[in-house]
């Protein structure tokens, strides 16, 4: 599982890839921490969320704004986001858990949200690949 | 016919400064770019034309799709588009409104001329950085608890009036008088508002930023005079939005119309366009919870005013009224606005067809109302000689004061720019640029003050990264749809 953060003239784009969708959600979670800070220290206590959508890019959608909702309410930052992603009655769902690094010990700006702008989510020889713009 | 081509989109020259992309295909409306040549370069680079031409998708679209002279790539709708969609029979779009709604800027003028204020640059950007919350998590400047941001969402400054965060001077000079009549606090969601109550005061980060000015050109001294501007004087802008509580709002209603109206959404070359049709349950309810988020953009940015002056009390040991801060004015940047416009024919491209008045929600996504003189909906202390216009430049770089021009209602609908515009991502920025060494260069050369959350934050701003102000505020001068009233300069900026 890995991403990558891609330049984007306003905003910052993250391209991830991983065995299957669960790692590759995670991992662009992962890139939208990245996008927010630069050091990530391992201070945190691990919480749990799930989100359900009618739809692969829905989903993608929903985890990131819900990830996004949880660090304002929350007071910390998502980091070292694991997820794993299943189909069930007609809609997908996915059950991940970040580590919430306390907004005090980290120097982070604001990803405002999650945009739908060139979004992919696409099956490959090796697994998965998605590519999500943030709006900073 | 002069034509240039970027990517395969073809522009045809209308006149000087005016470039057409012709009705093709699915496009309900040609779409139009207002810019130089120089301009038209940087603007061909990205991905900002096909971002135009998807606009011009949009059901109900009048006119035409028009990019200012600043715009760039976005997400979904260009950054520094407008497009008016008829308000009875188009549609509504939250992504071409921007997730962050009412982000936008505002100037406070002062009495204080350079001259106060040298000397004290250190003292008053540590001020401003240890009092104006910014950065994520920074908190805000009131704790707002359900009830606050209830009032603020439906009562914008008249709650800051009744709670001693303004005067009544400060509504006088806002658009709306710093209240939206249509605000719906009931269409904002809970999510939204529980993002919102620990943020209201607080700048946030990336571009927003609170910057001390001076004045050093003054280009048309009645409307200067009637702005209260004259050359030296010191001037305060305050660049932020709606925070957590509008990102959030558009979200919500990106996904409900999404669900709601995917037939729509079907015909619309890109998702981060969903729109909800006028007089849909979802087009009214967006329209009001946009409008309560417009309400706590204008307090957001009265709180953070209104302790500007409270640190320039402490700074200078005199009453701000004394000093004579008020606001000058207040432009929102991303916002969709039912308005009237007179539309049909083309004055500006040499149609005859009849022309009627109609009305529209004009989506003006990083770009701002520039109403003309004489309009009814610039406050009257302005109404003589135009609205008020704020172009901030990077912070390295001078912003400009303008007024609604006479040509905006014709080419505009009533718009023109709202900043520099990037030019750079800002992966790039940090390959080309370090923030201490940005820092160290504007204070020794130029004697400018920065002051932010990090290093990074500095070099993804540096002044590198923007496009040529004076060129972008040129051209709106010379179209005439934002006339060049006065420049400012840097002197203290904190960014968050």
């Amino acid at each position: 599982m890995s991403f990558e953060l891609r330049p984007h003239t306003a905003d910052v784009a993250v391209a991830a890839s991983g065995e299957s969708l669960g790692e590759t959600f995670a991992a662009v979670a992962d890139g939208l921490a990245a996008a927010t800070c630069d050091e990530i220290p391992e201070t945190g206590e691990r919480f749990s969320l799930s989100v359900r959508a009618e739809g692969l890019e829905a989903l993608l959608f929903d985890y990131l704004d819900q990830l996004i909702y949880e660090r304002d309410v929350r007071g910390v930052l998502p980091v070292a986001n694991e997820a794993t992603v299943r189909e069930a009655d007609g809609a997908w769902v996915i059950e991940a858990s970040a580590r919430g690094v306390p907004f005090a010990d980290v120097t982070a700006r604001d990803v405002k949200a999650v945009t739908y702008s060139e979004m992919r989510v696409e099956r490959t020889d090796d697994g998965w690949e998605a590519y999500v713009v943030l709006d900073v | 016919m002069t034509t240039r081509e970027f990517d395969g989109i073809t522009l045809e020259r209308v006149r000087e400064h005016v470039w057409e992309i012709p009705r093709e295909g699915d496009m309900r409306v040609p779409a139009r770019v207002l810019a130089s040549e120089s301009l038209l370069e940087q603007i061909g680079d990205d991905k900002t034309l096909q971002q135009l031409k998807n606009a011009t998708h949009l059901p109900g679209m009048t006119g035409h799709a028009v990019c200012m002279p600043d715009g760039h790539q976005g997400y979904g709708f260009p950054v520094g588009g407008v497009g008016a969609t008829d308000a009875k029979t188009g549609c509504i779009s939250p992504g071409a409104v921007g997730y962050d709604i009412n982000c936008g800027v505002r100037m406070m003028r002062t009495n204080l001329t350079y001259d106060d204020v040298r000397g004290h640059e250190e003292e008053l950007v540590e001020a401003l950085f240890a009092n104006v919350p910014s950065g994520l998590g920074g908190g805000g400047i009131v704790e707002g608890d359900r009830d606050t941001v209830e009032a603020v969402l439906s009562r914008g400054v008249d709650w800051a009036l009744e709670e001693g965060w303004a005067v009544p001077d400060d509504l006088e000079h806002c658009e709306d008088e710093g209240r939206r009549p249509d605000a719906d606090p009931d269409a904002v969601s809970q999510k939204a508002k529980d993002r919102g109550k620990n943020q209201l005061g607080s700048l946030g980060s990336g571009n927003h930023f609170l910057e001390v000015q001076r004045v050093t050109d003054v280009y048309r001294e009645d409307v200067a005079d009637a702005y209260g501007l004259e050359p030296d004087q010191v001037v305060v802008l305050i660049h932020c939005g709606s925070r957590g509580l509008g990102h959030q709002t558009c979200t919500d209603y990106l996904r409900k119309i999404e669900k709601r109206h995917g037939d729509l959404l079907a015909e619309l070359p890109d998702k981060e366009l969903a729109a909800a049709p006028a007089g849909s349950e979802l087009a009214e309810a967006y329209y009001g919870a946009m409008c309560a988020c417009i309400n706590f953009a204008w307090v957001n940015r009265q709180l953070i005013m209104h302790r500007v002056r409270q640190v320039f009390e402490r700074v200078f040991d005199r009453s701000w009224e004394s000093m004579d801060m008020h606001l000058l004015y207040d432009v929102a940047h991303n916002i969709a606005k039912k308005e009237v416009h007179e539309v049909g024919g083309d004055p500006a491209g040499g149609g005859d067809a009849d022309r009627e008045e109609r009305e529209l929600y004009v989506h003006r996504k990083g770009a701002t109302r520039a109403f003309p003189a004489g309009h009814p909906e610039v406050p009257t202390a302005y109404r003589d000689v135009g609205q008020p216009i704020i172009i901030p430049g990077s912070m390295g770089a001078g912003s400009y004061v303008l007024r609604g021009g006479e040509a905006s209602m014709d080419l505009t609908f009533g718009s023109t720019a709202h900043g520099a515009g990037r030019l750079m991502s800002r992966t790039q920025a940090k390959n080309e640029f370090w923030g201490e060494t940005v820092r160290d260069e504007l204070r020794d050369q130029q004697h400018v003050y920065v002051k932010a959350q990090s290093g990074a934050t500095v070099a993804e701003e540096a002044p590198g990264v923007y496009k040529d102000v004076d060129e972008v505020v040129r051209v709106s001068d010379e179209l005439g749809i934002g006339d060049k009233v006065a420049r400012t300069y840097p002197v203290c900026n904190i960014k968050g």
